[in-house]
């Protein structure tokens, strides 16, 4: 039913967002519900293994299928003791602008956006790119820019490559490593990298554009980014820009990032996401939502995927549709 | 009871230790087999074959000074000491061995019980590498981790998918084209014919054990690794002892995987007899079509010492005896106890009836080994093999491993006419200190013309000054990956105003050190300054070397990253007789200010350019490259969207020479086209790398 209202509009911009939750020290395992999609990350020991069973639906359009393309929502928190140091559980879900024909892209890439959530003994950090669709009109495709960026942070990350207290220096390390690639990669994006310090249970953030993140307590916003942009619908970005088109295309350098950081608490939501979210969804809504997800301690997280918590808002509607994902 | 190959009498060293040798042989009769015993120079053949345990050989001062030996001990020729050894050690551990020796002979795999039950608990521990701790060569930039030989330690990231991927562990060089570079050095004679490596690497595990297999996980261009090795030392201990052992696990020929898909290699491994967590890859590209890259490196071991090694005797290969090496004795201590020579004419054979200069023409094929263990066999070979005039190029880079400063303090009285000498790789691990090789080279540097030092992580500005003092007519210096070495250490090589070539690439030379050199040393030739990463404005060197050093044929600015048009137009308007240009990942050159084409148009004899991953090259400047420089032969022109496949045409028209292309990752030339030209152009080698 809410399907056909779904199908009928377009969507403006890609939406992706990323929900992290502070919590005890556990590892996240979000296992395969049975809707066909789920990240599974075991760590034994020395090896880490990495299990992705990311199914990609046919075009069937249905409301299970939709349900399947629509990935799993933010997760609510724990409030434990604390151990002495503190982790995200995480989840991330989003979808592109061309959801409906059926595409999708491997990894955490929604259409042009993708998003990273990388684990290190001494911080762990999420990351949101959304690329700039601009370059499509030259022949370049977007998320290929925003996806590397995301896959060397992601890997920078892993390797200990960064200080927890320096965001921009990842983000700044991860543009340099770009242009260290072989193929000559194109292309634009913004960029958003939040690092939660396991020990000092500080949250660093820094936001180049128009992506951003809220930091949800209680309910209440107590944290949120701001804004980078030039002018309308051209936000701060980093670009690699074609050989004689430097001048003209739009580069802005990693230290123009704004950071901030601030003290977290068990129980806090970190949402981080690209403009699509932003600018679809007002606070409150985006509140609601989240009011609605509880975790206890003896709940597991695949139960939680199972809860109602994906809200799509169609543009140009006035009151807003629903869906509910399984 | 024992054969010996040379009695007693004739051997040369006359002196009290062959008497001892004899007794201790009479000693071991009795004894255990696991005694050890002097070893006589000439007999150490014998020796060998009786002694069990070599390990114990190591304990012996002697051994210090020299070449160890590395071959595993043989029994299987004396029936009465295998009986004896098989019946110690059963006496010894039937206790915990008797019921399980099938087991532990058929598998290697044991699992692991809860109790200590009469069962061997051998548990296989698999690990990948921890650190990587040293290594010749990379591609990539210091500080970065695309392609850079760091990219080997911990899980792999691309295997078992194949292709050119940042995250993988890539040397600098691939295939004979640097060898045919003429910035490259004269190969040196006497080089083994068993030692093909030309990079290495050293990568550490987190737990010694005795390795039962190693694997790597190659996933481009596979077929490089040309040795394994173990060492006895763990690199993350806190007190390392003193005498560190590096044995072989395996050896091989440089080879080529029919495809260039990825593969997991997994040579049959020697046991050695100490548990170990460093291990030591050596490569060759040379046959290779293009880089090797490397994901990881699995080494299986198990914690405990297996029983297999006793049980299973090797048999002692011919062959093997010529990679061991002996030890260098004291050239003092072997003078022949021959009475006075008159009474021997005939006592060398025929050797005294070929002249001498023959005599020496036929020993100086010999390798470096073979010559000192000639040298103890009589006077007359002695007087030979100990001849300044067989020193006068001495490679040791094949003996790396065993090279110590007693060994150099050895060589010294040989060497005084030395005028080339390679001691890359050497010193690993405290074994040559800075204060021997600076005695080493006060008494042998005086006429030294070529000094190869790659990798010598010994070296200190003590040595450099030593060198710069000694060594007035050093033409050729190469310290590259000498990453230790301090920057102010640099500014003694411009006291070497005869320098021709000089190799410092991934080396902390800073800028001041360089202008000196450049200033002072106009003779150069060849200069190789490559991820060079503290030298901060490669414009005022390139201006310095136009002004100063105009008969530059080779330079080799990989990874300069910033070198503008400016620097570039002075460096080719000075240096007219350039050949060889290398401006590899420079980004801060465009196109568009014209510095190609001027390039282009200056040097004439341009034979070798390379603009990898400078993505402002466009049609206009291949046109040129082809209406001026016909004798180009090398050109890579990776990763730019701007080259089309007309201009590529022009250009293999016009420069009838080339033999290496490479235009990997050129947007607008496809695979088709590739195959297309290479048909038309048989001679070129044209390179297009993928990813997947």
């Amino acid at each position: 039913m809410f399907f056909h209202y779904v199908l009928g509009f377009p969507l403006r911009s890609d939406v992706t967002a990323a929900g992290h939750v502070i919590s005890r020290p556990v590892c996240a395992c979000l296992r395969n519900t049975g809707a066909g999609e789920g990240e599974c990350e075991r760590r034994d020991g020395r090896r880490a293994r990495q299990v992705h069973a990311h199914r990609t639906p046919s075009g069937m359009l249905s409301v299970l299928s939709y349900g399947r393309i629509v990935a799993r929502a933010v997760l609510g928190g724990l409030s434990q003791t604390d151990g002495r140091d503190y982790s995200l559980i995480t989840a991330s879900c989003g979808f592109g602008k061309d959801f409906r024909k059926g595409i999708l892209k491997k990894g955490m890439c929604y259409g042009d956006d993708a998003c990273f959530i990388a684990r290190h003994k001494s911080a762990d950090v999420l990351g949101v790119a959304d690329g700039v669709g601009g370059w499509r009109d030259y022949g370049v495709d977007p998320s290929q820019f925003s996806a590397t960026l995301m896959r060397t942070c992601e890997r920078l990350v892993k390797e200990g490559r960064f200080t927890p207290s320096s965001p921009v220096g990842i983000l700044t390390s991860g543009y340099y490593e770009l242009l260290q690639n072989k193929v000559p990669l194109l292309g634009s994006s913004t960029a958003c990298i939040v690092v939660l310090d396991r020990r000092s249970h500080r949250l660093h953030t820094c936001n180049l554009g128009d992506s951003g993140f809220l930091v949800v307590r209680g309910g209440e916003v107590v944290h949120r980014s701001d804004e980078q942009q030039h002018y309308f619908n051209t936000p701060f970005q980093l670009s690699i820009a074609p050989p004689g088109a430097e001048g003209v295309v739009l580069s802005d350098s990693p230290e123009a990032a704004d950071s901030s950081s601030f003290d977290v608490q068990l129980g806090d939501i970190i949402l981080t996401a690209t403009d699509g979210l932003f600018d679809n969804m007002p606070d409150y809504m985006i509140l609601q939502e989240l009011k609605k997800l509880k975790i206890s301690s003896q709940r597991r997280e695949e139960d939680c995927v199972n809860s109602p918590a994906w809200v799509v808002m169609q543009t140009g509607k006035e009151s807003p549709q629903k869906v509910v994902t399984c | 009871m024992f054969i010996f190959r040379v009695s007693s009498e004739e051997c040369a060293s006359n002196d009290s230790r062959s008497e001892r040798w004899i007794e201790n042989t009479e000693h071991t009769q009795h004894n255990t087999p696991t005694h050890h015993c002097t070893v006589c120079h000439a007999c150490s053949l014998a020796y060998r074959l009786y002694c069990v345990e070599p390990v114990a050989l190591q304990r012996r001062e002697e051994k210090r000074a020299c070449f160890l030996t590395q071959t595993q001990s043989c029994c299987s020729m004396f029936p009465m000491l295998t009986l004896l050894s098989m019946f110690y050690y059963i006496c010894l551990r039937r206790r915990s061995r008797s019921g399980t020796r099938s087991e532990a002979l058929g598998s290697r795999r044991a699992v692991e019980l809860g109790q200590r039950s009469a069962l061997p608990v051998t548990v296989e521990v698999e690990q990948y590498g921890k650190e990587v701790l040293d290594f010749s060569s990379h591609y990539g930039s210091e500080n970065s981790m695309s392609y850079t030989m760091w990219n080997l330690a911990g899980v792999p990231n691309v295997y078992p998918s194949s292709g050119d991927f940042t995250q993988t562990a890539v040397f600098r060089t691939y295939g004979h084209w640097w060898e045919k570079c003429i910035s490259s050095a004269i190969p040196f004679r006497r080089t083994p014919p068993s030692f093909h490596s030309q990079d290495y690497l050293e990568l550490a595990f987190e737990e010694p054990v005795y390795p039962t297999a190693v694997e790597v996980l190659e996933t481009y261009h596979p077929g490089a690794i040309v040795k394994i090795l173990a060492c006895s030392l763990n690199p993350f201990s806190q007190n390392p002892p003193a005498d560190v052992r590096w044995e072989v696990l395996w050896a091989g020929k440089p080879n080529k995987a029919v495809t260039p898909q990825a593969r997991q290699f997994s040579p049959s491994i020697r046991q050695i007899s100490f548990a170990t967590n460093l291990l030591r890859l050596e490569v060759n590209s040379s046959l290779l079509e293009y880089y090797t890259e490397l994901d990881a490196v699995i080494l299986r071991g198990v914690r405990e010492r297996p029983i297999l090694a006793l049980y299973k005797i090797p048999v002692i290969d011919i062959n093997d005896l010529s990679d061991s090496e002996e030890e260098i004795s004291d050239a003092g201590g072997l003078c022949c106890r021959s009475g006075g020579e008159n009474r021997h004419n005939l006592g060398n054979g025929y050797f005294d009836r070929l002249p001498y200069e023959l005599i020496q023409l036929i020993v100086s094929h010999l390798p470096v080994p073979d010559l000192c263990r000639l040298a103890q066999s009589c006077k007359l070979f002695h007087k030979h093999c100990c001849d300044p005039l067989q020193y006068i190029q001495l490679s040791l880079q094949p003996y790396w491993a065993r090279l110590t400063d007693a060994s150099l303090s050895h060589l010294q009285s040989r060497c005084t006419l030395l005028q080339r000498l390679n001691m890359s790789w050497t010193g690993n691990r405290g074994a040559v200190t800075a204060a021997g090789f600076c005695s080493f080279m006060k008494a042998c540097g005086a006429s030294l013309v070529c000094l190869e030092l790659s990798c010598c992580h010994f070296l200190t500005e003590a040595c450099l000054e030593v060198i710069a003092q000694t060594c007035p007519c050093l033409q050729e210096l190469n310290l590259a990956s000498c990453d230790r070495l301090q920057p102010q250490a640099f500014n003694h090589i411009a006291k070497l105003t005869n320098l021709r070539r000089l190799v410092l690439y991934r080396t902390k030379v800073e800028q001041s050190a360089i202008l000196s050199i450049l200033t002072f040393c106009p003779e150069l030739r060849h200069l190789n300054l490559g991820s060079c990463v503290m030298i901060e404005d490669y414009d005022v060197v390139a201006s310095m070397l136009s002004a100063r050093c105009r008969s530059l044929r080779s330079l080799d600015l990989w990874r300069c990253r910033n070198l503008s048009e400016r620097g570039l137009a002075e460096l080719v308007s000075g240096c007219r007789l350039l050949e060889e240009l290398d401006l590899g990942w420079c980004s801060t050159l465009q196109s568009s200010s014209g510095c190609f084409q001027h390039l282009a148009r200056s040097l004439p004899r341009l034979r070798k350019l390379f603009l990898t991953a400078n993505r402002t090259v466009c049609d206009s400047d291949l046109e040129e490259l082809a209406a001026n420089c016909s004798a180009l032969e090398h050109l890579d022109i990776l990763g730019t969207r701007m080259v089309s496949s007309a201009s590529l045409r022009k250009l293999l028209q016009s420069c009838p020479r080339l033999k290496l292309l490479d235009v990997s990752f050129c947007s607008q030339i496809d695979s088709r086209f590739v195959q297309e030209i290479s048909g038309l152009f048989p001679n070129v080698s044209i390179k297009k790398s993928f990813t997947q």
